[in-house]
């Protein structure tokens, strides 16, 4: 159907919020660099933890969140509010939303930056943000999803293009991540226990992690891919169906790839295995994006060497792919056990988000900005200089992690001829590495460099114009009542019957006991074949369906969360509903006494995490240099898991009874009269701080809810605890020489360390359920495909 | 733009619709792009099946639990013939002590704790470890006893001495050892601290018997 023959209205897009995101995103993308050259700096040069909020460990979320939400939120902010409004005909849904939505998001940045250096955290990786701001989030989130879906709804464009469903996958994706991984119950104010514990909250961190990376970073970046590209470089796109199968690939597997961030960990098998083959079959999906980017220009390669936005768009593309090759091949366990808690990680994430992200953005905003402002780009050579500048400053960057990653991992795998003894302390290592841990701060601040220069290009080209609304004569859409898809129609056609219906037998085959589960194998194979066949003889069919669904904003929106949530709902169940005794594996951690429990705090707030782990993996050197491998019961009742992902410092999990307390306080004082040349910050602060002890019946309240077996005691018997145990600390101290408050933060986080690796091995299955009262959702027994194995293997 | 480019004669077909002036072509998908999705599908389940089904390779757990086996009892069997015979011999050997003293002067290695001068001091502040110039021991001053704790650590929970054998391995052990036992004597006595586990302030068994020569 067409429009053409229809009335014709002026419209007025509100192109107001898309300046205003796009300000945002340059300035915040400023900050967010900014901080990442500091803590780079402050990586060599220790005396750059400047106080107490300015330490690494406070300043790395900081960097992490601001770069995520901040820069490039609003950067995709602005590249949806543009490009919806066009790809619908339409002004944004409603403009009181859009004003909420934008000023709202800067006031929990805003949030953010001054909570996160004061040490606020929940302790995980990109969710550190404390629970009234989660709150806020989840609010500002919604409003931009209504917004979103009203503008969809009163579109003037009869079908959805593919940006648009990459915006769609985006909002309902996140949305869940967002609140399942924040879930907690809050203890004060500015603290909350998150729901989950030990290995559940690191499947779920993941799940959400891994995924806010493919749908925070990615699909949205895509949308904008599919629209702005294909806009500056005035070609079609490659594909259409290569656009059809790599959307729903994409969002379909991307959910299933969380758990290789655990991998060789103590999580089950059976899931890092998933979160392996999922990553690997992902490559070619994220791969089609890639390809349906670079080729479409086709036939405009010239303008490659004219135009700077096409080459931050082509260059960033290129970085999507290698990244997304990248991803794959850290993802195999072998390939992981070197590379994982090392620098090559962190090479990885920045050549996504500043060569994928970064370069994307300063794409679009050099496109927007004449457009915005209706006026001409203030320089092109100062573009195609920050082009350069940053280009070489990303590769200089990653080149120098590539090769610190695997050095500090072959380092750390060196052993002795005889292969009885380590060859290299940790402080080797990072001594190793220190040179390039330089390197990588020129090619941080090279990209950084190219970036004020766009801020001044900008600057001037705004100056040069005038703010200016687009008005658009559309032609006023006529609903076509044959084009409605009801909800029958949406789920019961040939190609999501055969989709699920072969995921169900694949499920089967995971999941079903031996014998069962071969047969769902075949069963699924045959299905597969006859899906095969079936698509041969009726594709017209198939994509006439799909055309059709592009005509209904609701069911394309329904399909695609079934999509996403599938992934998450086969790894999370089990896990989740699972008794936390079952998960032991015959090891249970010693609940942490209230002053330890106020170290632990004490320990997330100064975010340790970002440079200490706490999981010894299943690998010969780890067991070799930190002693047995971590089992899941060791962990079992921290809120939050706490196995880290980085080791710029040695692992933590065995860290209690190794050293006596005098040794750990000299190390907190100045960790280089214990540990030479250790680049660790000072925890002075420590020393003359009071811990919170009024906060502790609180806490210990909150943890037992959460299925924490604490005896019963009264507030005034926690309180004592606490400072029995910080005496006994002091009183020890003293004997070294040292004076110290036996209520001061110091003595409750030596508390925690001398705690970390302590468990028993009762037979606990029963006590656990009295005491916790439960702890079981439902009683749901998950068939868990290890437990078959073992099985297998006992007779 | 032009939102309709001229289609010369070999350009595949355009799609009808044109959404703010962007096209798309309906290209077929590349075939080694289908291939790399299919490889690690086949992949996936080849690798599954082998696991679980076929229960080929073993579990993390049992591989781990065996090397660490293996490797103790290869360390074992390098210790079980150290006696204290030959630590003394080796404490009277230049190169031996040299070579501990290297390793226990490294920074970061023994002498952030029990100090340079062995005293468990550094310039006049107590470090975190004992000294171990004098003639008490904690946990035991024979040869055999001294070379267990630095190879194991000490038995105490909260206040002991980390195990270095998997860093340093036995050869180095035993010539840090040798160094410690260079400050001292075959046949001084030996005094347990008061805060020794076991009987406190007690004496320690009879002092060790004649050398023996070196291995």
């Amino acid at each position: 159907m067409t429009s053409t023959s229809a009335t014709k209205v002026p419209i007025e897009f509100n192109d107001k919020v898309v300046r205003q995101f796009m300000l945002a995103s340059i300035i915040f993308g400023v900050v967010a660099m900014l901080a990442g050259v500091l803590i780079a700096l402050q990586l060599n040069f220790h005396q750059l933890n400047l106080a107490e909020f300015l330490t690494f460990g406070r300043l790395r979320p900081l960097h992490t969140n601001a770069a995520i939400f901040a820069f490039v939120g609003n950067m995709m902010f602005a590249g949806v509010y543009y490009s919806t409004q066009r790809l619908c005909k339409v002004r944004m849904g409603n403009d009181t939303l859009s004003a909420i939505h934008f000023w709202g998001w800067q006031l929990i940045i805003v949030a953010a930056a001054i909570t996160l250096p004061l040490g606020f955290s929940r302790g995980k990786e990109y969710a550190e943000l404390i629970w009234p701001i989660n709150i806020a989030v989840a609010v500002i989130w919604v409003v931009f999803a209504i917004n979103f879906f009203i503008t969809l709804h009163k579109r003037n464009e009869p079908t959805l293009y593919v940006a648009l469903w990459f915006y769609i996958s985006t909002i309902i994706t996140v949305a869940m991540l967002y609140i399942v991984n924040h879930l907690s119950i809050p203890t004060s104010l500015t603290h909350s226990y998150g729901i989950f514990a030990g290995v559940q909250d690191g499947l779920v961190q993941w799940w959400y992690g891994h995924n806010a990376v493919a749908f925070f970073l990615t699909t949205p970046i895509l949308g904008i891919m599919y629209y702005f590209l294909p806009k500056a470089a005035e070609r079609p796109v490659y594909s259409y169906r290569l656009s059809i199968v790599h959307f729903w690939s994409l969002v379909f597997l991307y959910i299933w790839a969380g758990p290789h961030h655990l991998l060789n960990t103590a999580l089950p098998k059976w899931l890092q295995m998933l979160g392996m083959f999922f990553s690997l079959m992902l490559w070619a999906p994220s791969w089609g994006g890639m390809l349906n980017g670079l080729l479409t220009l086709r036939g405009a390669w010239d303008k490659l060497r004219t135009d700077p936005v096409i080459k931050f768009f082509i260059a960033a593309v290129t970085f999507y792919g290698m990244s997304t090759f990248e991803g794959p091949l850290l993802s195999i366990r072998a390939v992981n056990a070197l590379s994982h808690y090392s620098d090559w990680t962190i090479g990885h994430v920045h050549s996504g988000a500043l060569g994928w992200n970064g370069f994307m953005a300063a794409g679009l905003f050099y496109w927007l900005a004449p457009r915005l402002w209706n006026t001409k780009l203030y320089s092109v050579p100062m573009a195609n200089f920050h082009f350069w500048i940053g280009t070489f400053g990303i590769l200089l960057y990653v080149v120098a992690m590539w090769i610190s990653g695997i050095m500090q991992g072959l380092m750390l795998n060196q052993v002795t001829a005889d292969g009885l003894a380590l060859k290299n302390t940790f402080l080797d290592t990072l001594q190793a590495i220190r040179p390039l841990m330089g390197l990588r701060v020129i090619g941080g601040a090279m990209f950084l460099v190219g970036w004020l220069v766009m801020c001044i290009n900008l600057w001037k080209t705004i100056r040069s114009g005038k703010a200016t609304n687009e008005v658009r004569e559309v032609a006023l859409l006529q609903r076509d009542s044959s084009q409605v898809m009801g909800l029958g129609e949406t789920f019961f056609n040939d190609p999501l019957t055969y989709s699920i219906g072969g995921l169900l037998l694949v499920c089967g085959w995971l999941f079903l006991p031996p014998g069962a589960d071969v047969a769902s194998l075949i069963c699924a194979c045959i299905f597969a074949f006859m899906a095969v066949k079936r698509f041969q003889k009726a594709h017209q069919t198939w994509s006439f369906w799909y055309d059709k669904l592009l005509h209904n904003y609701l069911p394309f929106t329904l399909l695609t969360f079934v999509a996403v949530v599938i992934g998450g709902l086969i790894q999370l169940i089990p896990t989740i509903t699972v008794n936390t005794a079952k998960n032991m594996e015959d090891r249970i951690q010693k609940l942490y006494e209230p002053l330890e429990l106020a170290g632990r705090d004490i320990y997330v707030s100064e975010g340790c995490y970002n440079c200490h782990s706490q999981m010894i993996r299943t690998l010969v050197p780890d067991v070799m240099r930190y002693g047995e491998y971590s089992r899941l019961g060791e962990s079992i009742y921290d809120h939050p898991y706490q196995w880290g992902s980085k080791r710029t410092g040695p692992d933590l999990a065995r860290e209690g009874g190794a050293r006596p307390n005098s040794w750990h306080y000299e190390h907190m004082m100045d960790p280089r009269s214990m540990s030479p040349q250790s680049n660790m910050p000072s925890y002075t602060h420590l020393k003359d701080k009071p811990f919170d002890q009024n906060a502790l019946p609180k806490k210990i309240a909150v943890l037992t809810q959460l299925g924490v077996p604490y005896p019963v005691m009264d507030a005034t018997s926690i309180k004592m605890k606490a400072l029995e145990q910080g005496a006994a600390i002091a009183e020890d101290l003293k004997k070294a020489n040292i004076v110290v408050r036996p209520d001061s933060e110091m003595v409750a986080i030596i508390a925690y360390l001398q705690k970390l690796g302590q468990f028993e091995t009762p037979a606990i299955e029963e006590t656990l359920t009295k005491k916790s009262g439960g702890g079981v959702p439902f009683p749901l027994t998950p068939v868990n495909p290890d437990k078959a194995r073992s099985a297998m293997a006992k007779p | 733009m032009d939102p309709h480019p001229t289609s010369s004669s070999n350009e595949p077909k355009l799609r009808d619709h044109v959404y703010d002036g962007i096209q798309e072509y309906d290209q077929k998908l590349p075939n080694w792009w289908l291939f790399t999705l299919y490889i690690t599908i086949v992949w996936f389940i080849g690798h599954w099946l082998c696991y679980y089904q076929l229960g080929i390779g073993s579990s993390d757990q049992d591989e781990m639990d065996k090397v660490i086996a293996e490797q103790k009892a290869a360390r074992d069997k390098q210790t079980e013939n150290i006696t204290d015979e030959q630590l003394w011999a080796m404490s009277r050997d230049a190169k031996v002590v040299e070579a501990g003293k290297a390793v226990f002067m490294t920074p970061g290695m023994c002498v952030t704790c029990h100090g340079t001068e062995l005293n468990g001091m550094l310039a006049g502040a107590k470090l975190p470890g004992l000294p171990l110039n004098d003639q008490q021991w904690k946990y035991g001053g024979t040869p055999k006893e001294i070379f267990n704790i630095v190879r194991k650590g000490s038995p105490d929970i909260t206040k002991g001495m980390a195990a270095w054998e998997a860093v340093l391995g036995v050869q180095k052990v035993s010539e840090v050892t040798a160094f410690v036992l260079s400050h001292h004597h075959e046949g001084e006595p030996i005094t347990k601290a008061p805060d020794s586990p076991g009987a406190p302030g007690a004496a320690a068994p009879a002092p060790v018997p004649a050398p023996a020569p070196a291995k």
